[in-house]
């Protein structure tokens, strides 16, 4: 399962290094004050959401698949290599997160609580999409699944407006009664609820991997 | 000795093309020539060898163990290289070895180097920038560096100069040299199977109709040249297949000594396996 993260690393060493230069760029106009942490977080989420996609791309063009599928790895290794690579690369972006955060509230430029209870929400949405987006890759291709990828990442925006537009309003008043430990503590619950999803998608991923021929 | 790989009864079906008890055995230390036309069935027995595809029926053991139940022991012994090399362009030869010495329990990264420098690929040039021949001899590098008991090759000099096959054959010479070496060889390139297969299993449309060792078909088949009226005297049964042609008629025989006998007066030379395949593939039953 090493070698397989290892490749996605090793073919998408051009994009993870493009990705690092960004946000780089972020981090430097983050401390100069320039851009909100919200734009670093943002920019997390757009690593998250095109990495999945852009690494079943490359396989799909190499038709890697069937050539790992002679390895004596198995297919739920196969598929638990992908699930790992896009974990290990949410962590990465979130951990580069984490420290432009810490930076700027050391600087005094933010509030640390805040920043880390974006970042935490940051790296569960991420993980949620991944979640949904990575068997949905595995049933019909990279090609055919980008189209859902605007699917699950403009559905809930539209439906939280809809339900704002409708009357229907969050109560998070709750969080401002918490303390602040405690209320990180239920922000953290995000990406840990994420990492469950991620446990059924790679489930679910296994089972649609088990019916395909290659 | 254990037979390297032993198929029974397979079958598999797509609806339009069917696989129908196929069954043939490569015994160790030898090299099994799989031949047959495009869409006869080659490619589909080889991916139920590997599990790429479900079959239906029959069974499958290689080197001694079930090739589903003892799937990830055995692929440890496995080498393959198919129809295309599966490495992404943007990788390079160095980054290989990173990839598959933790797949591979017996990666031999100096190995894989020695193959490197053997076939002259540069290992740090990119993929993308090789030839086809470069491709394959790169998937064959990496097939050979984890010290397989057993290769599975599907198509593998298809498209190559015969410089480059010729280098290959001889590879594959070199491997089978220890006996406890066996390969699986599909190819359309009847002349390199004649140059090194010790048994031929030839597939058509989904059905084994010839299997067994080159040098006793090369033997026993023949190939009889006669006129429309010649053909007319021979008793049913007697030939196998027979083209008819403007300038006369061509015959496959499944013992030419004993066709000689009967027949003295039509001839018969022995036949190649591409006679053998032309006439099997494109003659008619008698």
């Amino acid at each position: 399962m090493i070698g397989l993260v290892w490749k996605d690393i090793l073919v998408m060493r051009k994009t993870l290094r493009a990705y690092a230069l960004f946000l780089a760029f972020y981090f430097i106009l983050g401390v100069m004050g320039a851009f909100d942490i919200s734009m670093v977080t943002a920019m997390l989420q757009v690593i998250l959401l095109m990495l999945p996609i852009s690494a079943f791309s490359y396989d799909e063009l190499a038709k890697w698949n069937r050539y790992a599928m002679t390895f004596p790895l198995g297919r739920r290794a196969v598929v638990g290599a992908r699930y790992l690579f896009c974990l290990l690369t949410a962590l990465f972006a979130n951990a580069c997160g984490l420290l432009i955060c810490v930076f700027t509230s050391l600087m005094g430029r933010s509030q640390l609580e805040e920043n880390l209870a974006t970042v935490l929400v940051s790296l569960g949405v991420g993980l949620f999409i991944v979640d949904i987006m990575l068997p949905l890759c595995y049933k019909l291709g990279a090609e055919r699944a980008r189209p859902y990828l605007y699917v699950v990442v403009f559905f809930p925006i539209i439906a939280l407006f809809l339900a704002s537009k409708l009357g229907f309003h969050m109560d998070l008043s709750f969080l401002e009664r918490m303390s602040t430990t405690s209320a990180l503590a239920v922000f953290a619950l995000v990406p840990l609820i994420a990492l469950v999803g991620a446990w059924l998608s790679w489930l679910v991923s296994c089972r649609i991997m088990a019916d395909k021929e290659f | 000795m254990t037979n390297s790989i032993e198929i029974q009864g397979l079958c598999k079906s797509y609806g339009d093309f069917a696989l129908r008890d196929v069954s043939f055995t490569l015994p160790g230390g030898a090299i099994l020539g799989l031949i047959g036309e495009n869409g006869a069935g080659k490619t589909t027995t080889i991916k139920c060898i590997l599990n790429l595809i479900r079959r239906d029926g029959g069974s499958i053991t290689l080197l001694g163990q079930d090739n589903l139940r003892q799937e990830r022991t055995i692929k440890e012994d496995v080498g393959v290289v198919l129809d295309e090399c599966f490495f992404h362009d943007s990788l390079r030869p160095k980054d290989i070895s990173a990839i598959l010495a933790p797949v591979y329990r017996d990666w031999d990264d100096g190995l894989f180097r020695d193959y490197l420098d053997k076939f002259k690929l540069p290992g740090n040039q990119f993929i993308k920038e090789f030839s086809r021949g470069m491709k394959m001899k790169l998937s064959l590098a990496a097939a050979l560096a984890h010290r397989p008991r057993l290769l599975i090759l599907d198509e593998a000099t298809a498209g190559l100069d015969p410089v480059v096959r010729d280098e290959i054959l001889d590879e594959f010479l070199g491997f089978i040299g220890d006996e406890e070496h066996s390969i699986l060889l599909s190819s359309h390139i009847i002349t390199d199977l004649e140059k090194v297969a010790d048994y031929i299993t030839y597939l058509h449309q989904g059905q084994v109709v010839l299997s067994g060792s080159k040098d006793a078909i090369l033997e026993r088949y023949g190939k009889v040249g006669c006129t429309a009226a010649q053909l007319e005297q021979i008793a049913p049964g007697g030939l196998l297949r027979v083209r008819k042609g403007p300038f006369g008629c061509e015959g496959l025989t499944a013992d030419r000594e004993a066709f000689r006998r009967v027949y003295p007066g039509l001839t018969v030379d022995p036949a190649s396996l591409e006679d053998i395949m032309l006439l099997i593939g494109k003659g008619e039953p008698v």
